[in-house]
């Protein structure tokens, strides 16, 4: 990209733009998925053509599949976004390959593949329930009801109790991030599909968010070491609220237009605590901190590191 | 210093490891100091920590081996040898003045884990001077390998491919299959090669690379340039732990070394990555040699072969891999098994007096590899494949990668053994905590299912032990995961949920059998 000219024009003439080598989303370096040619596979049965780039998914949606591919955390509006292929919700039986994550596989020439075959749905539906664990599944008071993607897929596989519970002990809650008069975040709603960290560092090119932590502690954060998304260096465009597949990224005007009068009860009490002062009246678009935008990420690998010590 | 002064060869001479567990620095010190004519050439460990430090006194043809050696005793042995004869030792062992290899001193003496298995990429470990091109040369009859594979790419991976070799150790590209596939998509691939030494490794047990890179660095990084010239690339990079100070500096003298000796058309880097143990992990190794702040693993496929170090088609091996490497492009009978040839190494430890690394042909079973240390009381059981091993009640099993994997057991090149007093229901839970606490944080079905592991078998000691719902969830955890953290993440528990099955049970109705669950609680 960085040798591309017209790239390389618009960064130079605007300097709100982040260059490229600062924004540190914290996600891999991730290869190109999808086949380098084109293909026909088999599709339980069914003979489908795919086209250069073709993932498996793409071949699966063309037909009527034997079992329920969720794809939860695919997103195919946006070129740019994904497949971050995470949640494994997607998985069906190959001949080739045994049991792999549809979203992201390349439909490779004579693939035969099986959606309804015994591992692959019981790998969904492990996968779609490990899902549910780790959510506030309180759709009642929550903004995304009624257009969320995990509600969609646990209504398609028929969730009735997901076999490991959900995340209910408000003790076990994050803290609401409601410091923005635009965006609030809930990070108990959040899959980690990374869609709103793309859409903010490769589609709008604003460095804001990354992806930070590890293991249980994986969460959304900012890349100027922000606490909050007022103290980010957001400038409210709301992509990432547009892209987010739950309720954990949602645009203020909307956090209880799908919620369900539920007594004494709304979101923002179902979690424990919400981060965020009261704002007055209607605040630039800017974030105070947009400014003063800084990375503080340091590479942890460092070809220079020199050695102490001696034999 | 433009040349390493070598050790072989050289009639009156004392070598001092400096390296390993318990390094012999204060040794080297005093014997530097009283040298007048005896020459005092640092060596690496030879992976056998009960022996450590291993000071080998030579004088014509003829070796004492000094165990544990102090500062003071070697002096004594210096000065011995400055007179012209020996230092008394536990043991002498006489051999060809000019061999290149460790000699190995008889079983008895309390010397028994050098003599365990075959020392073949050992052989030089605390005997050559790790860094010493002249020394290297010597044990290869004069040639480097990369000397006779440059000049014929074709040849050089011709013969890997007939050779079977299979990659070792969790963070190589090819990890237990043959490595020529590889080889030959980084080479079709469009986009400049390069080859990854990925000697990054976390898992304290597991120290079979370390010690490479400490005792035999040359071995591996002429095999790298070979494997460079095979694939057409353009580039070496050798990637080891922070911490690892002395593998990375020796990895570093031993690039300039073979830089000295002759013209190099492939430039070798050496960076040093995270102490964690994703770190070693083959695309988060890459990610780390990138300086992404943050390593998680990559999505695959396409795997390094095709998009690796930069987007560059890359060939990711660990140092126990070059190793062997060098056996094949040596023209050396690998040995071992077919479908698995040469040797693997194996760092036994555990509830053991010191760990030791030693190497088995893949034809050897691991039985073999007990003698290499002293069990503190009765044999349990092993956890074999590091930390993510699996749980054996014998090691009667192949030490080969088909062998290791039909029994379930790890091929991470580790032997942990435990005693009567250990719970196998809480080691299983101590290893599925790593992997709770550990795991990168990308995929769910490692990052929640080792949370729900956790809790499945908390539930065993709270009387509830649910047996399919922990096989479902390993199966999930095995056939979904992203890399091979996830996939491993669960064997410890079903190894041991297959092994001990009573001793779940027994926890599940408030007792420990053996003893060490205390009120049973994790
Ligand atoms: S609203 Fe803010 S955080 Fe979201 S995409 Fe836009 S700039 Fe990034
Ligand atoms: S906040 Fe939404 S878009 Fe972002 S990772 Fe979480 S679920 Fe995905
Ligand atoms: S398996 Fe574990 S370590 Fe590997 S990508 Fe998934 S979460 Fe990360
Ligand atoms: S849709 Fe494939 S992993 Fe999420």
């Amino acid at each position: 990209m960085s040798t591309d000219p017209i790239w390389e024009n618009s960064r130079a003439t605007d300097a709100d733009v982040p260059l490229t080598e600062d924004i540190a989303p914290g996600t891999a370096n991730d290869p190109p998925a999808g086949s380098t040619a084109g293909a026909t596979v088999t599709i339980d049965g069914q003979a489908v053509e795919t086209e250069a780039g073709a993932t498996l998914l793409d071949a699966c949606e063309t037909v009527e599949t034997d079992g329920e591919v969720l794809a939860l955390c695919s997103y195919d509006d946006e070129e740019l976004i994904g497949p971050r292929s995470e949640c494994r919700t997607c998985m069906v039986e190959t001949e080739e390959h045994g049991v792999v994550p549809s979203c992201s596989f390349p439909a490779e020439e004579g693939m035969t593949v099986e959606t309804g075959a015994a591992a692959a749905s019981e790998a969904r539906d492990v996968n779609l329930d490990l899902l549910l664990s780790n959510h506030n599944l309180l759709c009642t008071t929550c903004g995304a009801n009624g257009r969320c993607d995990l509600q969609d897929v646990a209504i398609q596989n028929d969730v009735v109790e997901p076999r490991y519970g959900v995340m209910h002990d408000r003790s076990e809650l994050e803290p609401i991030d409601d410091s923005s008069p635009f965006i609030q975040i809930d990070r108990n709603k959040c899959i980690l599909c990374n869609r709103c960290v793309e859409a903010c560092n490769d589609v709008q090119v604003e460095g804001v968010l990354r992806m930070e932590g590890s293991g249980e502690d994986t969460r959304i954060g900012f890349q100027n070491g922000a606490d909050t998304m007022m103290e980010s260096t957001c400038v409210s465009c709301g992509h990432c609220a547009t892209v987010c597949p739950t309720g954990s990224l949602v645009e203020q005007g909307l956090v209880d237009a799908t919620t369900l009068p539920v007594p004494g009860f709304t979101h923002k009490n179902s979690a424990e605590e919400i981060v965020g002062e009261d704002y007055e009246g209607q605040p630039g678009q800017m974030t105070p901190m947009k400014r003063e935008h800084s990375t503080e990420n340091e590479p942890r690998a460092n070809a220079e590191s020199t050695v102490e010590g001696d034999d | 210093m433009a040349t390493r002064k070598g050790a072989i060869g050289d009639d009156s001479i004392i070598r001092v490891p400096v390296g390993g567990e318990h390094d012999g620095t204060d040794c080297l010190a005093a014997a530097e100091d009283a040298a007048e004519t005896v020459d005092v050439v640092a060596v690496g460990s030879t992976g056998v920590d009960a022996l450590a430090p291993l000071v080998l006194a030579t004088h014509d043809g003829a070796t004492a081996f000094l165990f544990n050696c102090t500062a003071e005793r070697t002096r004594a042995a210096l000065e011995a040898l400055e007179g012209g004869s020996l230092p008394d030792a536990a043991a002498t062992v006489e051999h060809d003045p000019g061999t290149t290899d460790l000699p190995t001193p008889p079983k008895t003496n309390g010397s028994a884990a050098l003599g365990v298995g075959s020392r073949r990429v050992l052989a030089g470990c605390g005997w050559r001077a790790p860094t010493s091109v002249a020394d290297y040369r010597a044990a290869r009859d004069g040639d480097l390998v990369v000397e006779s594979a440059a000049p014929d790419p074709d040849a050089t991976r011709e013969r890997i491919g007939d050779a079977a070799l299979r990659g070792r150790g969790r963070g190589d590209g090819s990890t237990d299959a043959p490595i020529s596939a590889a080889w030959t998509t980084a080479s079709e691939t469009d986009g400049e090669p390069v080859v990854v030494v990925n000697g990054n490794e976390a898992d304290d047990h597991a120290r079979a690379d370390r010690l490479l890179l400490e005792s035999a660095p040359l071995a591996v990084l002429d095999s790298a340039l070979a494997t460079a010239h095979a694939i057409d690339a353009t580039d070496v990079v050798v990637y080891v732990n922070d911490a690892e100070t002395l593998a990375r500096r020796r990895a570093q003298e031993a690039a300039d070394a073979l830089a000295d000796d002759r013209d190099l058309d492939v430039s070798i880097g050496v960076v040093a990555g995270p102490d964690a143990y994703t770190a070693g992990e083959m695309t988060m190794a890459l990610e780390a040699l990138e300086g992404n702040d943050r390593l998680e693993a990559r999505r695959r496929p396409p795997g390094p072969a095709q998009y690796g170090l930069h987007g560059r088609p890359t060939v990711i091996h660990t140092p126990r891999t070059f190793a062997q490497i060098e056996q094949v492009l040596g023209d050396e009978n690998l040995g071992g098994v077919p479908r698995d040839p040469g040797t693997r190494l194996f760092t036994v430890a555990g509830d053991v007096d010191a760990p030791a690394t030693i190497e088995l042909p893949t034809d050897a079973t691991l039985d073999d590899a007990r003698g290499a240390v002293a069990l503190d009381g009765g044999f349990k059981t092993a956890c074999v494949g590091g930390r993510f091993g699996g749980l054996a009640r014998d090691l009667d099993v192949p030490a080969s990668a088909p062998g290791l994997r039909g029994a379930r057991l790890g091929t991470n090149g580790v032997i942990e053994l435990f005693g009567e007093s250990t719970c196998s229901v809480a080691l299983a839970g101590r290893r599925a905590k790593l992997a709770r606490e550990e795991n990168c944080g990308r995929c769910v079905p490692c990052r929640e299912g080792s949370k729900q592991l956790v809790d499945l078998l908390r539930d065993v000691y709270d009387g509830e032990y649910q047996a399919g719902m922990l096989r479902e969830l390993a199966r999930t955890m095995r056939e979904t995961s992203t890399c091979e953290f996830g996939e491993e993440a669960s064997r410890p528990v079903t190894t041991a949920m297959e092994a001990f099955e009573p001793e779940f049970r027994a926890h599940a109705d408030g007792r420990c059998p053996s003893g060490t669950c205390d009120g049973l609680s994790t």
